[in-house]
C-alpha cells in the first residue's frame, strides 16, 4: 500500500512492501514497528535506530509524540489522495459545533442566541478540575442554538452551542 | 503522644503522608470519596472509610464528617496535606476540642496569615517588608478599591482576601479596565473560597518567585531551609519549581531566611510554613503571604537538604523539638520539580481526564516520583489536574537538568494528556538554562510552538510512525471484511456476527 503523509508542510512517500520494509521516498528501509502491549506506544527501529513514540489517531491528523514534540501527521492512502484532489478539494463547512472539551460544570453564557461573535470572543465558562476554562469563538460568526443553560454539568463532547 | 493519623486529603500528598507515618511505625487512616474508591492512599492505608459523593463539598470538605471518622477510629491526630481544609482554622480548632492533634500550626497562626491584610499588617509590624498596596483590607467595596487605585499605581494586582493558588486574581494595566476585572476576581473568589472579598497589590516587574520553608517548634526553635525557586508559573499556578534559586547568594540567602524566621514568629508559629517573597530585579524582596501548611513543592528542599519534612511536621506535632539547629541545616547540590498535569500543552492548557491506560514511571540514580496513580485509574474532573510531581536532584544545576531531560523522556502516560512535552521544551530552553527568568517567563516570552521549530527534527520518523501506525489500523479493520480462509461457511459466519451485533 503507498500513503502519502503530511507532516509540517512536508510530504513524504510511503509505501508499506510488508512487515518488515517500506519504502521511503523512494529509499527501500528495513522497519521493525511494534505496539508496546497493546498501548498506543509505540517502538520502532529503524537502521538500528531505536524510537518509542505514543500515537494517536485524531481527526483528520495522527497525534505523533516523539521525543518530547506533537507531530500531527495527516496520512493519505495514495489513490484516496488524487480523488481527492480530483473533487477539487473539501468544501468549508458552514456550521461549528462547540463540544465541550470535557466534562464540567457551565459557569456562564456570556452570549445570547442570534448574537454576533467575532474570533476569539469568550462564548462560555466551563469550569472542571477547579478552573475556570474560557471557551472561545474559532471564527467569526452569529451564535446559533444555546443548548446548555449557567449551572448546568455537561459530559464531554457534549454540543453547547452552534456558530454560523 | 499520638499514634494513628488520619489523613484528610488524596493523591499524591495522601500517599506521601502515608510514607512518612509507615515509616516512623505510626498506624493510618485514609478518607475517600466516592471517585476515589481505589485511589492509591485508600489501598495503602491501614484503615480507610468513606466520606462521600466525588464532589469535594461533599466530601474532602466535610470536616465534621472527617472529625467524625477519626473519633471512631481511633485516631488521635490528623494531618491536613494541602488544599482542602489544610488551611480552615475552624478545622484546626475542631481537631483540637476533640482531642485530636492537628499536625498543622495553631488555629490562631492560620487565621493571622489566612487573611491576607491581617498578615500583612501583622508582618509589617514585625519589620519584614511587603509589597505596596491596600493596607487596612476589610471589606473594601469596589468604589473603595477604584479610588486608592490610583495611589498604589499601574500596573497592579486585584488578588482575593482568602486566596491562594492564583483564584480571584487579576492584573490591571488601566482603571478602565479595572471594575469588569473587579467583578469577575469577586466572582472567582466567591465560587473557589466562598469569600468574594479582594484587595489590592502593585505588580512587581520582571519579578521572580522566591518561598522559604520555614520550621517551628513548640520550644521556641524557628528554622528555615532555604528556598525554592517557583518563578515558572502559568495563571500564577507554578509549573516548575528549583532549589537552590540561581538569582540568591549566600548573604540574601542568609538576609532572606532571617526575614522569613521572624515573619513565623510574628504569629507565633509551630509547626511547617512557607513564606513567599517577590524578589526584584534590584534584588529588594518583599513579602507576599505566608502558606501555613506542607507546600506541593516541598520534596525539592528535602533533597538539597536531606530532611524529611512530613516527618519532621509529626515530630514537632507530638511535642518534640525540631532535629536540627540552623547552624546543623546543609545544602547539597541542585533539585527541580516537575508538576505533571493532567492537560493538554497544545490546547491552551485544557484539563484532560480519562483513564490511564499505560504508564511507565522514570526511575534511576537521582530521580524520585510522587504520584497517586497507576494504570486503570479514571483521572475525573472533581479534583486537581495534578497527577504526579517528577522530583530529580543533581550535584549541581546542569546535572539536575541533564537528569530531569532524561527522566521526562522516560515517563510514559497514555490515557490522558499531559503536559510533559511542555517540560521537555522548558528543560531545552537557553533562557531556562541560564536561570534568567521571571514570575512572566512562561506567559510573555515562551511559546511551545516556537521554542519546537528550533529543536532537533525528527518529522520524517514521525512520518514513517503515523503511515506505519495508519497501516496497522487499515489491515486490522480489513481483516474483519475479508474472511475468506474461515473454518466456517460464510452463511455461518454472518449469521453469528449478526447477532453478536444485535
Amino acid at each position: 500500500m503507498k500513503y502519502i503523509t503530511t507532516v509540517e508542510g512536508k510530504e513524504y512517500t510511503i509505501e508499506v512492501l510488508d512487515d518488515h520494509h517500506i519504502i521511503l521516498n523512494g529509499k527501500t528501509m528495513l522497519v521493525d514497528f511494534v505496539s508496546v502491549d497493546g498501548q498506543p506506544v509505540f517502538s520502532m527501529i529503524v537502521d538500528g535506530k531505536s524510537y518509542e513514540a505514543i500515537i494517536q489517531e485524531g481527526e483528520p491528523e495522527w497525534d505523533v509524540l516523539l521525543r518530547g514534540r506533537l507531530y500531527p501527521a495527516l496520512v493519505e492512502d495514495e489513490r484516496e489522495k488524487r480523488l481527492k484532489t480530483a473533487s477539487g478539494g473539501a468544501v468549508e463547512g458552514g456550521e461549528y459545533q462547540l463540544k465541550a472539551p470535557m466534562p464540567g460544570l457551565i459557569v456562564t453564557v456570556l452570549v445570547t442566541e442570534e448574537q454576533e461573535v467575532t474570533k476569539g470572543q469568550v462564548l462560555l465558562i466551563l469550569e472542571s478540575m477547579k478552573m475556570q476554562n474560557e471557551l472561545k469563538a474559532p471564527r467569526d460568526g452569529i451564535v446559533g442554538r444555546i443548548r446548555i443553560k449557567a449551572g448546568e454539568s455537561v459530559e464531554q463532547k457534549q454540543p453547547l452551542l452552534s456558530l454560523h | 503522644m499520638f499514634t494513628k493519623v488520619l489523613i484528610a486529603n488524596r493523591g499524591e500528598i495522601a500517599v506521601r503522608i502515608i510514607r512518612a507515618c509507615r515509616e516512623i511505625g505510626l498506624e493510618t487512616v485514609a478518607v475517600y470519596s466516592e471517585a476515589d474508591r481505589s485511589a492509591l492512599h485508600v489501598r495503602y492505608a491501614d484503615e480507610a472509610y468513606l466520606l462521600g459523593p466525588a464532589p469535594s463539598r461533599d466530601s474532602y470538605l466535610r470536616a465534621d464528617k472527617i472529625i467524625d471518622i477519626a473519633r471512631k477510629s481511633g485516631a488521635d491526630a490528623v494531618h491536613p496535606g494541602y488544599g482542602f481544609l489544610a488551611e480552615r482554622e475552624d478545622f484546626a480548632a475542631a481537631c483540637e476540642d476533640t482531642g485530636i492533634t492537628f499536625i498543622g500550626p495553631k488555629p490562631s497562626a492560620i487565621a493571622a496569615m489566612g487573611d491576607k491584610g491581617v498578615a500583612r499588617a501583622t508582618v509589617v509590624k514585625a519589620g519584614v517588608p511587603v509589597v505596596p498596596g491596600t493596607e487596612d483590607v476589610g471589606n473594601m467595596t469596589d468604589d473603595d478599591l477604584l479610588a486608592v487605585a490610583p495611589q498604589i499605581g499601574f500596573p497592579l494586582l486585584i488578588k482575593a482576601t482568602a486566596g491562594g493558588g492564583g483564584k480571584g486574581m487579576r492584573e490591571v494595566k488601566t482603571i478602565e479596565e479595572m471594575p469588569n476585572l473587579l467583578k469577575s476576581a469577586r466572582r472567582e473568589a466567591e465560587s473557589a473560597f466562598g469569600d468574594g472579598n479582594v484587595y489590592l497589590e502593585k505588580l512587581v516587574t520582571g519579578a521572580r518567585h522566591i518561598e522559604f520553608q520555614i520550621m517551628a517548634d513548640g520550644k521556641g526553635n524557628v528554622v528555615h531551609f532555604g528556598e525554592r525557586e517557583c518563578s515558572l508559573q502559568r495563571r500564577h499556578q507554578k509549573l516548575l519549581e528549583e532549589a537552590p534559586s540561581a538569582a540568591l547568594d549566600d548573604d540574601l540567602r542568609q538576609r532572606m531566611g532571617s526575614v522569613a524566621v521572624k515573619a513565623a514568629q510574628a504569629v507565633d508559629y509551630l509547626n511547617a510554613g512557607t513564606i513567599e517573597f517577590l524578589l526584584d530585579k534590584d534584588k529588594n524582596f518583599f513579602f507576599l503571604e505566608m502558606n501555613t501548611r506542607l507546600q506541593v513543592e516541598h520534596p525539592i528542599t528535602e533533597m538539597v537538604t536531606g530532611i524529611d519534612i512530613v516527618k519532621e511536621q509529626i515530630r514537632v506535632a507530638r511535642g518534640r523539638a525540631l532535629s536540627y539547629k540552623q547552624e546543623d541545616v546543609k545544602f547539597n547540590g541542585h533539585a527541580i520539580e516537575c508538576r505533571i498535569n493532567a492537560e493538554d500543552p497544545y490546547n491552551n492548557f485544557m484539563p484532560s481526564t480519562g483513564r490511564i491506560t499505560h504508564s511507565l514511571i522514570p526511575t534511576g540514580p537521582g530521580v524520585r516520583v510522587d504520584t497517586g496513580v497507576y494504570p486503570g485509574f479514571e483521572i475525573t474532573p472533581f479534583y486537581d489536574p495534578m497527577i504526579a510531581k517528577l522530583i530529580v536532584w543533581g550535584e549541581t544545576r546542569a546535572q539536575a537538568i541533564l537528569r530531569m531531560r532524561r527522566a521526562l523522556e522516560e515517563y510514559r502516560i497514555v490515557g490522558v494528556k499531559t503536559n510533559i512535552p511542555f517540560h521537555q521544551t522548558m528543560m531545552d530552553s537557553h533562557r531556562f538554562m541560564g536561570g534568567q527568568y521571571d514570575t512572566r517567563f512562561v506567559e510573555e516570552r515562551f511559546s511551545l510552538e516556537e521554542a519546537e521549530e528550533s529543536r532537533a527534527d525528527f518529522g520524517e520518523i514521525a512520518a514513517v510512525l503515523a503511515t506505519l501506525a495508519a497501516h496497522k489500523q487499515t489491515e486490522r479493520s480489513a481483516q474483519i471484511v475479508q474472511r475468506n480462509e474461515r473454518d466456517a461457511s460464510n452463511w455461518k459466519w454472518v449469521g453469528r456476527w449478526e447477532r453478536m451485533h444485535r
